[in-house]
């Protein structure tokens, strides 16, 4: 058979194919399809990827598109209580992994299933694309279930710190906010708002459907060809976000005190949107900043015993991101000394630069982390989940050849443009005594 | 595709090893997980903290590598090794291509067999344990489960556990000298499990692997028999204090008295299931889905292994102005479950949902090797892990029923919780 027949399917127009994975659009509305057969396990994983985060909020309704992601597990016209099909008790009672998660450019939904499950998967997810209940006497309950969620994040001091420096170094643009919103937000957001989210943005040619696993291709694009069908292209254009952070005009700093035992440091500094050539430079240079023992920040703050741990945080994303050193201090540990190392560090790597063998190294254990990405059909679907928030999924499939491109001149290149002081958020979390 | 046992390759030619190879789909990649007995219950002659300091330090360098050296080996093929310790045994896990699986199972082999115990890294650990210690401080949801196991069992049961405090002493106390006596008496051929799975030849694992510690000393480790049972069920409730907190932690449970060899095990291990083993179980639908009190609730049944008599209990999470209302709502789903028991729908729900979450479990390599190790560390022989869900479907409800009844009481729960009460 040829490879045209192969990826002639009746409803779809093939697009593309890149490792494996074949890119379809469903003529009728313009869903996008990406299909990989992989018979490793009996198993299935049917994940929606909505082209909505809370990149897509404002003032008043921060926290909207996780609010409402939780409302979309309440029921919708098949699927719910009053017929004994309520989607949780549908998917967990035959064993599925099921959820869902928000974060700033995406919404997904999610299926592990015993293959044999798969066309009741799809059917969920089509169903409640369009027809989701989205009801005020359920919003109540949920809101404070939501409320409580955002209470657990709050204990944390990391997360707390992580809020305030996004909050510090994004002004305008709405990665100002965090993905779980602002606590009156979630509080008072109404029922109306949250359905003209879900009206403006839950539409097949918002989003991207991914099916990878043990099925028969032709019977699985059948499958979902047979319930996105019934739903038509959205009727309004969907609004693009065009707020840009003006640019940042000196160092910003805040603090965060509270009863505690241990601070925390955390340096960030401006990124490239995520599909940028120099997000590949940065996610190396990353590796080579604190992963693993060798890294340099490992040897000069974890090895001297000034912390207990080191975490990077360079996740692309749609729209500009943050670089951020987070360092978790030990007992005694001076906030002002971990931040002079770190910055001496980026100094020293400016002025010097880093050598072949540490770039080696990080293109090593990348290799492998891409390599670990592909084991089990979850995996596979939750990284291209991330590589479709950020506009393109075969930077999933392209990523390791870019990461082989890095070499050290780029290195000292994305030091010298990015980690510059008049683009950096410092934040320190400062704990403080208890109170008697 | 065929039974699960009909996968994997088992060996058992080196005395005191068992390895375990299930070859998959999965391309380039392979993980082993392993384990042999030497976790903290094997600290009879040391403090308790012994074990952990122990596998902590096996990546902290070898008699001929010092810890740059294992990490430049690892980090220059992207392998992951790793070491830890339970109660039971220490572990250790690896990823890796499938090319650079002699390097990494030469290099599990050394740091097993010949770790330096350097007296600066043992400091440094020493420090960065108690930084993290000490951070637990304010962690309601620990300080919450410390508590509620301290009230459960005695000190010398396997589920009590010490204060934050305590532990930051033991782990202070530990000298390079605990680490050289633990290390010799424990580690060696004898308790050794290994499972393999992803791109792997089960021909190639074991001659790499028997090659590298087929010729290590043997140890007669075994698990000390238990010499205490869990306190008598009382009713009672503590609270913790904790400053700035916005949400609360709650612990609500009671010993069982049985291990998860004892005939009642699965029918009590259902019924806690359906109270709260998954979103569709009873609490999520109503102190979650109904109330909206709570953003996750659950109750499970843990430290019944190696036949240690265990516990069930209710793990929620408040907002501290609504934990009463938490509390209440809780205990009412607790009495009508205990006075009404479960209904046939609820037990053929959750019968499936155990054999597709069987299936499910297998989608990754780590997944198949930590079920496979965990089967083998109880002594189960591989056809086990097939007939798991006949034996759930073998349960009926009265059983599940009476079983409820036989060990839970409602009138003798023990509760904490922890927070800015």
């Amino acid at each position: 058979m040829s490879q045209k027949n192969n990826n002639k399917f009746t409803g779809y127009d093939f697009v593309k194919e890149s490792a494996g994975i074949e890119e379809y659009t469903l003529v009728k509305n313009n869903l996008r399809v990406l299909v990989l057969e992989d018979s490793s396990a009996p198993v299935a994983t049917f994940m929606v990827t909505y082209h909505v985060g809370s990149r897509n909020e404002a003032i008043g309704y921060t926290g909207s598109t996780h609010l409402l992601e939780h409302l979309m597990f309440k029921g919708s016209r098949n699927f719910n209580k009053e017929k004994n099909t309520a989607i949780w008790t549908e998917l967990q009672n035959i064993g599925a992994q099921i959820n869902a998660t928000t974060w700033n450019d995406r919404t997904n939904y999610f299926e592990v299933v015993p293959s044999e499950h798969l066309d009741k998967a799809i059917a969920i997810e089509a169903d409640r694309m369009r027809y989701a209940f989205l009801k005020d006497e359920d919003r109540q309950p949920e809101m404070t279930v939501v409320r409580n969620e955002f209470e657990r994040g709050e204990n944390s001091p990391f997360d707390v710190l992580d809020k305030n420096i996004w909050a510090t170094a994004y002004q305008a643009h709405p990665y100002h906010h965090s993905t779980i919103g602002w606590r009156t937000d979630i509080e008072n957001v109404s029922t109306e708002r949250l359905k003209i989210f879900y009206d403006t943005y839950y539409w097949p040619n918002n989003a991207t459907v991914t099916v990878i696993g043990d099925f028969n291709k032709k019977d699985a694009l059948a499958s979902i060809n047979k319930h996105f069908s019934e739903h038509s292209k959205s009727k309004e254009p969907i609004p693009p976000v065009y707020t840009d952070e003006p640019e940042q005009e000196g160092p910003r700093r805040i603090t965060v005190k509270r009863t505690g035992q241990t601070g925390i440091v955390g340096i960030a500094h401006k990124t490239p949107k995520g599909l940028h050539e120099d997000t590949y430079s940065l996610q190396v240079l990353g590796k080579i900043l604190a992963d693993g023992k060798t890294s340099r920040l490992n040897k000069l703050i974890i090895d001297k015993g000034l912390a207990t741990s080191i975490f990077m945080y360079d996740f692309p994303f749609l729209d500009n991101g943050l670089f951020i050193t987070y360092v978790f201090l030990t007992p005694g540990t001076d906030h002002k000394k971990i931040e002079d190392i770190i910055i001496k560090e980026y100094n020293n790597i400016l002025q010097n630069g880093v050598s072949k063998e540490e770039i080696k190294r990080a293109q090593a254990q990348i290799r492998a982390t891409v390599a670990f990405s592909r084991d089990g059909t979850y995996a596979v679907a939750s990284a291209l989940n991330e590589a479709i928030a950020i506009g393109d999924w075969t930077f999933y499939t392209n990523f390791m050849d870019n990461i082989n491109k890095v070499k050290e001149e780029k290195i000292k290149k994305v030091i010298k443009k990015y980690f510059t002081e008049d683009q950096s958020t410092t934040g320190w979390f400062i704990a403080r005594e208890p109170k008697n | 595709m065929g039974t699960f046992s009909s996968q994997v390759i088992t060996n058992d030619e080196v005395s005191g090893v068992k390895t375990y190879v299930m070859p998959t789909g999965a391309k380039d990649v392979v993980t082993i997980s392993g384990s042999m007995l030497g976790g903290s219950i094997h600290c009879a002659n040391t403090n308790s903290k012994t074990a952990a300091l122990v596998s902590s330090m096996l990546d902290k360098g070898t008699e001929d590598k010092d810890k740059y050296e294992i990490s430049e080996t690892l980090e220059s093929v992207g392998a992951e090794l790793s070491f830890s310790s339970t109660r039971y045994h220490t572990h250790f896990t690896g990823f890796c291509l499938k090319n650079n699986l002699r390097t990494v199972v030469s290099l599990l082999s050394e740091q097993l067999r010949t770790p330096s115990f350097s007296s600066s890294e043992l400091s440094t650990l020493q420090g960065r344990i108690c930084g993290n210690l000490e951070r637990d401080k304010e962690n309601t949801k620990k300080l919450a489960m410390i508590n509620f196991l301290r009230r459960l069992f005695p000190s010398n049961h396997p589920n009590y556990r010490e204060t934050v405090n305590e532990s930051i002493d033991l782990v202070s106390k530990v000298k390079k000298e605990d680490l050289f006596t633990f290390h010799k008496e424990q580690y060696g051929l004898g308790s050794i499990k290994i499972a393999a799975a992803g791109d792997v030849s089960p021909a190639d694992f074991n001659s790499q692997m028997f090659e590298a510690i087929g010729d290590w000393s043997s140890k007669e480790v075994e698990i000390p028999k238990l010499t205490e049972k869990a306190r008598e069920p009382k009713e009672g409730s503590e609270i913790i204090k904790v400053q700035d907190k916005t949400s609360s932690d709650l612990y609500i449970g009671q010993p069982i008295g049985i291990d998860r060899e004892h005939e009642d095990y699965y029918a009590l291990m259902l019924g806690i299931y359906i109270l709260g083993g998954n979103f569709s179980a009873r609490l999520m639908q109503t102190v979650r889905d109904k109330q909206g009190l709570t953003y996750g609730i659950g109750s499970s049944i843990s430290g019944v292994s190696f036949g240690a008599d265990g516990y069930w209990n209710i793990w929620g999470t408040f907002s501290p102005d609504i934990l009463k209302k938490g509390i209440e709502a809780t205990k009412e789903q607790v009495d009508l479950w205990f006075n009404k028991g479960v209904t046939e729908n609820e037990l053929s729900a959750k019968k499936t949902t155990i054999s597709g979450s069987y299936k499910v479990s297998m989608d990754s390599t780590a997944g198949l090797a930590a079920k496979i190790l965990s089967n083998a560390e109880h002594g189960r022989e591989l056809s086990y892990l097939d007939e798991y869900p006949k034996i759930i479907e073998s349960i009926s409800l009265s059983e599940v029923n009476s079983a409820i009844k036989k060990y839970v009481n409602p009138n003798k729960l023990y509760m904490v919780s922890a927070g800015t009460l």
